[in-house]
């Protein structure tokens, strides 16, 4: 794992959505690194076989979307076997997912829904986290949510239940800043707490991605925060990155842009931005590669 | 709390049907956790109407927005999607529009989705490289009989009632007629489609149900066969030359012993 985050170099990459792909492929602008949900691959063979091109020519991480650890039922081994043939064909520098559930007896619920944190959920995840990386033979990197609601009966905080799995799974994490900005803004706690409590050396990637407010109905001037991935990062997730980094260390961030998808260009001026809040908090230059 | 697999029971039972309350109880967030549940909800249904909306542009453009955003709102709350990519949802979304709203879905409607379903899935398929005669030759007429032919991933055989290859032909081209009249004829379409590209051929009927059968993985003899039932002067030598050197078939395997269809 160490060996794979030295490969990215602590530097910021961006996500790979399909409207890209093809400028990716042809032009190959630069970019540190690239990651793809799966999910828009497995059953695309013609996106697939670009994508191996772009593995060919850049570092790719895989980011899924619909392995569903937190579910009650099981993972699904379909969908686990698809994710490791494309594994062994993409090569890529990390795997990762989210700390959530979206499947519930054979329905597919295209959303990253809430866990209570307990010991119940914590021995179902566990089992699931080693069966994940033992299909995968290698480590899977379990993201932090973006919350808009808790569990009123949770027995223990999030980063104390991602502490536990990575204890009893060796599973890394990665740590959304803007969820974890979210999440606390929605949630009424201190994100820069939630930040200083997170199991640090656990830490493989970071991610960074915009948000929309939107009215809450809780009363004037409420907001709910909404992890919509539609824009450019928040000025206080900036700070809150920063943050970050001074407790984390150098750490490969990943840009996420999903909806009101902008040009690639306009992704890569994030992970520029990025690099450069790293370079100040860090002191040192981090270069930002070109693709080739 | 409840266990873990019937707090899911209840968030999942909200997510699809839109109603958070029940699910709510075991919540906090807000004034309202109700209401912030049904963000997931809300998410639930914009994102895989969105989808289909992005599956479906052609039939949008036939049918209005309207009438194809109804349809899919309903298609998702009753048939929510069973496998995490959303790239092989909405196969049946074409069965379930000609079913919906009868008074404002046309009777080509589903034919029309169903024809743009197969041009989706079929742009993006990646072809393999080709069989030549000499390698389909050498089994010799005997041994023809009973093979099988695995054809392109690409290739879609449909029929239908109603010629919507003109009219989906016209909407590919973008150029939209002044008057265009849809005729009720039995209507055969290859769908050809490899890395983004796309062909659309209209087929006689015995061709259409040789090369169907074929793709179904019926025997060469059988897919004949079928063939002969739809018209008697059918050519099965000449179909079948025909068949690969357009570059259609990719493998062919003797078939097992007694699996004559």
């Amino acid at each position: 794992m160490d060996a794979e985050r030295n490969r990215l170099d602590g530097k910021a990459g961006v996500g790979l959505r399909l409207p890209h792909l093809e400028e990716v492929v042809s032009r190959a602008p630069a970019a540190a690194w690239l990651e793809a949900h799966p999910e828009n691959f497995l059953a695309n063979p013609h996106a697939r076989e670009l994508l191996l091109d772009v593995a060919a020519h850049y570092p790719v991480s895989l980011h899924t979307m619909g392995l569903s650890i937190g579910s009650a039922d099981g993972v699904d081994r379909e969908h686990l076997a698809r994710l490791r043939r494309l594994c062994d064909d993409v090569d890529p520098v990390l795997v990762s997912g989210h700390l959530a559930w979206s499947t519930h007896r054979g329905l597919y619920l295209n959303d990253l829904l809430p866990l209570p944190y307990d010991e119940e959920t914590l021995g179902i995840v566990a089992v699931h986290l080693d069966q994940v990386q033992q299909a995968l033979g290698r480590p899977y990197l379990v993201e932090n949510p973006a919350s808009y609601v808790r569990f009123a009966a949770s027995t223990m905080s999030e980063v104390q239940f991602l502490a536990e799995l990575v204890d009893r799974t060796g599973c890394r994490l990665l740590c959304d800043v803007s969820n974890a900005y979210v999440s606390a803004a929605n949630l009424g706690y201190d994100a820069y707490a939630y930040i200083d409590a997170f199991p640090a050396d656990a830490v493989a990637e970071l991610h960074l991605g915009g948000f929309t407010p939107e009215p809450d109905g809780g009363g004037p001037g409420e907001e709910l925060l909404i992890d919509t991935h539609a824009g450019r990062i928040a000025a206080p997730v900036w700070a809150l990155y920063a943050h970050a980094l001074r407790r984390f260390g150098a750490r490969p961030t990943l840009i996420e842009w999903d909806n009101r998808l902008s040009t690639f260009a306009a992704l890569h001026a994030e992970a520029e931005h990025a690099d450069g809040v790293a370079a100040g908090v860090l002191g040192e230059i981090v270069p930002h590669a070109a693709a080739r | 709390m409840l266990p873990l697999a019937e707090l899911q029971a209840q968030i999942a039972h909200a997510v699809v049907s839109g109603d958070c309350e029940r699910a709510a109880a075991a919540l906090a967030g807000g004034a309202d956790p109700a209401r912030r549940l049904a963000v997931h909800a809300r998410h639930f249904v914009t994102s895989l109407t969105g989808a289909l909306r992005e599956k479906f542009p052609a039939t949008t453009w036939l049918l209005g927005t309207d009438l194809v955003a109804a349809a899919a709102h309903a298609y998702v709350r009753a048939r929510p999607p069973h496998r995490p990519c959303i790239a092989e949802y909405g196969a049946d979304f074409p069965a379930f529009l000609g079913e919906f709203d009868g008074t404002r879905t046309p009777p080509y409607a589903s034919a029309f989705a169903a024809l743009e379903w197969a041009v989706g899935r079929a742009s993006i398929a990646v072809a393999a490289p080709s069989l030549a005669w000499s390698d389909v030759a050498r089994l010799g007429a005997q041994g023809l009989l009973d093979a099988t032919l695995e054809l392109q991933p690409g290739l879609e055989y449909l029929r239908f009632a109603w010629a919507v290859d003109e009219l989906m032909k016209m909407y590919l081209s973008g150029c939209e007629a002044e008057t265009f009249v849809l005729r009720e004829t039995d209507t055969c379409i290859e769908v050809r489609g490899s890395r983004g590209s796309l062909a659309l051929t209209r087929l006689d009927p015995a061709t259409f149900t040789f090369r169907a059968a074929l793709r179904e993985g019926q025997t060469i003899g059988a897919a004949a066969s079928a063939a002969l039932d739809s018209a008697a002067a059918f050519d099965a030598g000449a179909a079948l030359r025909e068949l690969v050197h357009a570059g259609l078939a990719i493998a062919v395997a003797r078939a097992p012993r007694g699996s004559g269809s």
